[in-house]
């Protein structure tokens, strides 16, 4: 879309040339000043005006002086124009800014030690930057809604709110939804929902990102956290294979919220409200603390019922030692296509190489990965609920030759021609096996073998478990279902003695082939693997994803790279 | 080696405090013996001239500029005056102040859930008082921190609430000093 668009203006939009402060910039033609002066580094004060939304003016706050014009012009409604010379900081332009200041002050409530968005203000940082100290006005503030739940997930206080119209643009021109409206004239102009409809659509916490004051606020981080207490991380959501580009804020090693973080190439500057809540499952009480295996791992599974459900934590190394023992047992008892691996579609593109490798060292065509599936729209919400499948089937974690899918390596595994099963990231395989399905599988198998970070069904039943870590605590990269590759950063402290998937992948292969130990693991080093190994991959590294990230080398990748899987496999 | 030796004429013990430095201790003891007497004479007569101020049991009276521990304004109502926005906590040079803020149904909105304050690194500087914009939290006149275990130096919310009868006079040294 934004290739599109730059095609255009360079054909029919001429670069001009114009002065602002005196410094010379080129830009194209029709471009709005404001943005070319911020993107050549020159501020601009500004409230109303928002990149990715259709331009109002109603601020006033980006006044600029332009030579041979009447009076001072908004920079954000003026488009630039050859040999136009601007001035923002002369004193005319100050006693502007300051008497918008004033008049925006008026009637805020200047509650900022319990707002929210103290610390990330507009009005804060411009009032400190260009307003008056002191208030001229003695008559009491107006008086609005606080707290207001204008919706499920955002709450609105009327009373901050200085009527720049983001957020009603957002609803007209981004959600499509259109449930803000501003309603009233002059002093009791103000912003409501039409018809009581409450503000609920799929995006709507994005209203209180693009909120430059606290007026609109999500309420999910309401009165949570102080912003300036959080480090932020760039990172990318897991929720959906759409790969929205995000910033993690971080507080005493706890996920406090997720804000979306421009990419023009992917979600502009938005992301919906089920991804940048559904963090709270990195976080949540079921993880998987300790490596565990079964206290009778030596027999079969289910093979003594009383004391089957006894689980005994067990140092790293036992655990995938056993792990490593019942895979080398099934391979030289009864082949490598006697093993079933199910990969998940929500690890790092370095976790699933690895995988791959393991598999592979295992001598199995039985690779394949549940991808849970849900609803989608025409916008940011795609239909595949994992941020990585795309990257999985360019990696080859799909069938080999005569390998079977998921749903027959889980059949094959009730009906006992399996005799190992790794399952990685269990939560979608136990909803597809059930409950029964999984005691069908367990009496059937020599041993269950679950890599996860969170228990589940299927945890409970395995013979050995080995905990993974969450998309937040790794660093590595997913691939979108464009086929574009995009950086993950480690945010937060993984728990103590809890390694990545890839590097139990890594250390699994070389156990059962009874090989050296793997180097220590490192996502980076294992991209530059992937980027030698997979042509879809190549020139692909930390070093030139940079912080918007870069598409797989064939248009399509995913389906050319699973033609070419069985060949890897 | 080239070192050279300084001979250094060291004044003897004799010159300095007479024979095996009696005469120095004569004289300290001098002093010493001057006030015991004076004192132990005050106290028969029941003039004592002690400059010792007997703590705890007696206090001297602190001027408002005086920054003792910091507190929590407790306002008539029994309930904080703070409203959880983490200024002082990030004004704090050492990190002593750990907040949690809440939302509760008051009309101020917000509330700390949590408020602890690290006696045993606090270091009364007094820039929580001074970021505050509530006047929720001053420096009292109290100095007292002893605890039996590390964990008993931290003082909780509980601990910190001060009643604002109690407070007038720094309150108004704080207005006054911060020009609010």
């Amino acid at each position: 879309m934004s290739d599109d668009t730059a095609a255009t203006n360079g054909r029919f939009k001429k670069p001009v040339k114009v002065v602002i402060d005196g410094r010379e910039i080129t830009a194209e033609a029709g471009h709005p000043l404001l943005q070319v002066a911020l993107d050549n580094g020159i501020e601009i004060p500004h409230y109303c005006y928002h990149p990715k939304l259709s331009i109002d003016g109603s601020c006033r706050m980006c006044q600029v002086k332009i030579e041979k014009a009447p009076k001072l012009a908004i920079a954000c409604n003026t488009p630039v124009a050859d040999g136009m010379v601007v001035d923002t900081t002369c004193d005319e332009v100050a006693f502007a800014r300051k008497g918008v200041m004033e008049l925006l002050l008026i009637n805020h409530p200047l509650d900022c030690p319990i707002c929210d968005q103290a610390g990330e203000c507009y009005l804060q940082d411009y009032s400190f930057g260009y307003g008056s100290q002191e208030s001229r006005t003695s008559s009491p503030r107006r008086k609005g809604l606080k707290r207001h739940p204008i919706g499920e997930r955002v709450i609105f206080d009327q009373e901050r709110c200085i009527l720049c119209r983001r957020c009603v643009r957002f609803t007209k021109e981004i959600s499509k939804t259109d449930e803000l409206r501003v309603f009233g004239i002059g002093d009791k102009s103000h912003i409501a929902t039409t018809s009581e409809r409450p503000l609920d659509n799929d995006y709507s916490i994005n209203t209180a990102d693009i909120c430059p004051v606290g007026a609109l606020l999500s309420r999910d981080f309401h009165h949570k956290r102080r912003v300036w207490f959080l480090q932020e991380h760039e990172s990318v959501c897991p929720s959906c294979s759409n790969g929205c580009n995000v910033k993690l804020g971080i507080f005493r090693n706890e996920i406090q919220r997720m804000v979306p973080r421009r990419n023009d190439a992917v979600n502009d500057t938005w992301m919906c409200d089920h991804g940048r809540l559904n963090y709270h499952s990195a976080q949540d009480e079921t993880r998987v603390r300790t490596p565990l295996v079964r206290a009778d791992a030596h027999a079969a599974p289910g093979a003594n019922g009383s004391g089957a459900d006894v689980k005994y934590a067990a140092t790293l190394d036992a655990a995938l030692e056993a792990a490593a023992e019942k895979l080398r047992g099934a391979v030289s008892a009864h082949g490598g296509n006697a093993i079933g691996v199910l990969g998940s579609p929500h690890l790092t593109n370095e976790d699933l190489f690895r995988l791959v490798q393991l598999a592979q060292a295992l001598g199995t065509a039985n690779l394949d990965m549940i991808v849970p599936v849900g609803p989608s729209d025409d916008f940011l919400i795609k239909p595949e609920k994992a941020a990585n499948a795309a990257g999985a089937r360019a990696l080859g974690v799909t069938p080999g030759d005569g390998g079977r899918d998921a749903q027959a390596i889980l059949d094959a595994a009730k009906s006992g021609e399996l005799r190992v099963l790794v399952i990685v990231g269990s939560e979608d395989a136990a909803r597809v096996l059930g409950g029964d399905g999984i005691k069908d599988a367990v009496a059937k198998l020599d041993a269950l073998i679950v890599v996860d970070a969170n228990r589940s069904a299927l945890t409970d039943a395995a013979t050995v478990v080995l905990p993974g870590l969450v998309w937040a605590e790794k660093d590595g990269t997913f691939t979108n279902h464009a086929g574009r590759v995009q950086r993950i950063r480690q945010a937060m402290d993984a728990p103590e003695g809890i390694a990545p998937q890839g590097a139990l992948f890594a250390r699994l292969a070389a156990l059962v082939a009874r090989g050296a130990a793997p180097s220590a693991y490192d996502a980076g080093a294992t991209l530059r693997e992937i980027a030698a190994a997979v042509p879809a991959f190549a020139g692909i590294g930390f070093d030139t994803l940079g912080s918007s990230g870069l598409e797989l080398q064939e248009p399509g990748a995913a389906s050319a790279a699973e033609a070419a899987a069985p060949a890897q496999a | 080696m080239a070192v050279g030796v300084i001979k250094v004429d060291r004044v003897s013990l004799k010159k300095a405090g007479g024979f095996m430095g009696i005469n120095a201790m004569l004289k300290g003891l001098t002093v010493t013996g001057r006030h015991f007497f004076r004192n132990l004479f005050g106290w028969i007569v029941g003039k004592p001239q002690v400059f010792t101020v007997m703590f705890p049991e007696q206090d001297i009276a602190k001027p408002p500029s005086f920054r003792g521990m910091p507190v929590l304004v407790q306002m008539d109502s029994g309930k904080e005056r703070c409203v959880a926005c983490g200024l002082c906590e990030w004004a704090c040079p050492v990190d002593c102040i750990t907040i949690d803020p809440g939302e509760t149904e008051d009309a101020i909105e917000r509330y700390p859930r949590v408020f602890d304050i690290d006696m045993g690194r606090c270091m009364y500087c007094g820039l929580c008082e001074e970021a505050c914009p509530e006047e929720a939290i001053v420096m009292s006149s109290r100095i007292e921190i002893s605890a039996f275990s590390r964990a008993g130096t931290i003082w909780h919310k509980s601990d910190l609430l001060t009643p604002v009868d109690e407070l007038p006079r720094r309150l108004d040294y704080v207005r006054r000093g911060y020009q609010r």
